[in-house]
């Protein structure tokens, strides 16, 4: 009988608590999410699998000791897999249009105010005692803003780790649901005349530009802002094996396989951090509403942007490839192509939005270093 | 008072890190019309690169080699025509 008692004791059903139900269902819908909706497939699937590992009751998958938490202390308290994940980035980025064009880099710019404008929100927040955010918090909430993955989890691990699980979680849902945040803004923001904007056939951009870009960016980052030098030193890395063109194969590993594999390994880790005690807090739900405040008023700003650009230079701008300037990358720029051809369906923005989509990616890695500067000097 | 203090140091951040973000793309945006310009210019007396880039090393010799062996088997081939087709004619 007291065999029967112990082997109750240790099931599932009696431990669990209602904190760790609620998390189990939780990361349920996270996988319903990525499966049935397609949302970010390949990271909710992992985080929403990693979420429900990590609630498993008397398991202890994510204490000290289990494997999930493991592959977090290896890979994301070191900084490790946002950054080889970045490296994968920067070999399957084209910096093409960004090249033919170079002024839409400021589109990139301006879409970084949301990064800043949420972090003050955060702030006033905790002034009026609603939320009690630290400036760090704020930063690591602020940077949802910058609608990049990979930056998100580097910044809150190194700011605000007990809030990187809903950080995370709010980026990647968020970045699936650009196609729906994005377009009512934009629409909001531009008449028709100017969605209508035809912008001038892009000049072709050589090889030894696209050689040499990630190197000048690399030594840019090297004088200025050195902080922002782990994130934009493994993009440039990870550009010049794809644009050298001689080492193909370490190219083709890291744009595929490596990222890959390190995706497992993020998003269980990120799972992990969807424990009961810390994701079920009104703490979670501010930073949901801060971060979808951040991707709208980046949106917004970079839309404003681009009018403001397309006032100032003679080259036509279509204020739609604004909204690219988060960065999303890919998912901004076909909204803007999408919103594009509404107006006109001889207007083809893909290839024009391309230029501030990866010029946010630049913008929010800058913005991602100037946060941990500030905080951590 | 620490509440206050968290406002100044927001507001700062923001103004800081926005002016930051700006000035450095800036600068991005002159570093690379420059670059731009110099390779343009350089290339107009050079050429492009090929657009698939330089051929690996290892590509290069053993194609290298290859096409001198074909060169070779072409030159000997073209000596026993061209003797076979100088007989042919000097026979009639």
């Amino acid at each position: 009988m007291d065999k029967l008692i112990h082997l109750w004791e240790v099931t599932g059903i009696n431990q669990m608590t209602a904190g760790q139900g609620v998390m189990i269902l939780i990361g349920m819908l996270l996988l319903y999410l990525a499966i049935k909706k397609n949302f970010e497939p390949l990271l909710l699937v992992p985080i929403g699998f990693g979420g429900v590992l990590a609630n498993i009751p008397g398991a202890g998958l994510a204490e000290a000791g289990g494997i999930l938490h493991i592959f977090y202390t290896v890979g994301i308290e070191s900084g490790a897999f946002p950054l080889i994940i970045f490296m994968g980035v920067g070999a399957m980025t084209d910096f093409g249009p960004l090249l033919a064009n170079p002024k839409t880099l400021f589109l990139g710019a301006a879409a970084q105010f949301g990064i800043f404008a949420t972090l003050m929100g955060a702030v006033v927040l905790s002034y009026f005692g609603i939320f009690d955010f630290s400036l760090a918090d704020a930063a690591a909430i602020g940077i949802i803003g910058g609608a990049d993955g990979p930056t998100s989890i580097y910044v809150a691990s190194k700011l605000a780790p007990e809030l990187l699980g809903a950080i995370a979680v709010a980026s990647y849902s968020y970045m699936a649901l650009v196609p729906l945040i994005q377009p009512p803004i934009a629409r909001a923001l531009t008449t028709e005349a100017e969605r209508k904007i035809k912008m001038v056939q892009q000049r072709h951009v050589s090889q030894r530009e696209k050689i040499v870009f990630p190197l000048l960016l690399l030594i840019l980052v090297a004088f200025l802002l050195p902080d922002a030098a782990p994130l934009l030193g493994m993009f440039c890395f990870g550009n010049l094996m794809k644009e050298c063109a001689v080492v193909d194969r370490l190219s083709n590993t890291t744009q595929n396989s490596l990222i890959n594999t390190v995706t497992i390994f993020l998003g269980l880790a990120v799972g992990s951090k969807l424990s009961a005690d810390s994701f079920l807090d009104m703490t979670t739900l501010g930073i949901l509403v801060l971060g979808m405040g951040a991707f709208a008023i980046g949106t917004a700003c970079g839309v404003l942007m681009a009018k403001l650009l397309n006032k100032l230079i003679k080259q036509p701008v279509n204020p739609l490839i604004g909204s690219a300037g988060v960065s999303a990358v890919p998912m901004a720029a076909r909204v803007s192509n999408k919103l594009g051809l509404e107006a006109d369906p001889h207007n083809f923005l893909l290839m024009h939005a391309m230029g501030p989509n990866v010029a946010g990616v630049i913008g929010s890695a800058v913005a991602a270093g100037i946060l941990i500067n500030y905080i951590g000097a | 008072m620490a509440a206050s203090n968290l406002m100044t140091e927001g507001l700062n951040l923001m103004l800081v890190g926005m002016g930051f973000v700006f000035v450095f793309l800036t600068l991005l945006v002159i570093a690379t019309s420059i670059m731009s310009k110099i390779i343009t210019r350089y290339e107009k007396g050079v050429g492009t690169l090929p657009e698939e880039g330089i051929p690996a090393p290892t590509a290069v010799i053993s194609q290298a080699m290859s096409e001198r062996q074909h060169a070779n088997d072409d030159k000997s081939l073209i000596t026993v025509l061209s003797a076979a087709i100088h007989k042919f004619r000097s026979r009639k």
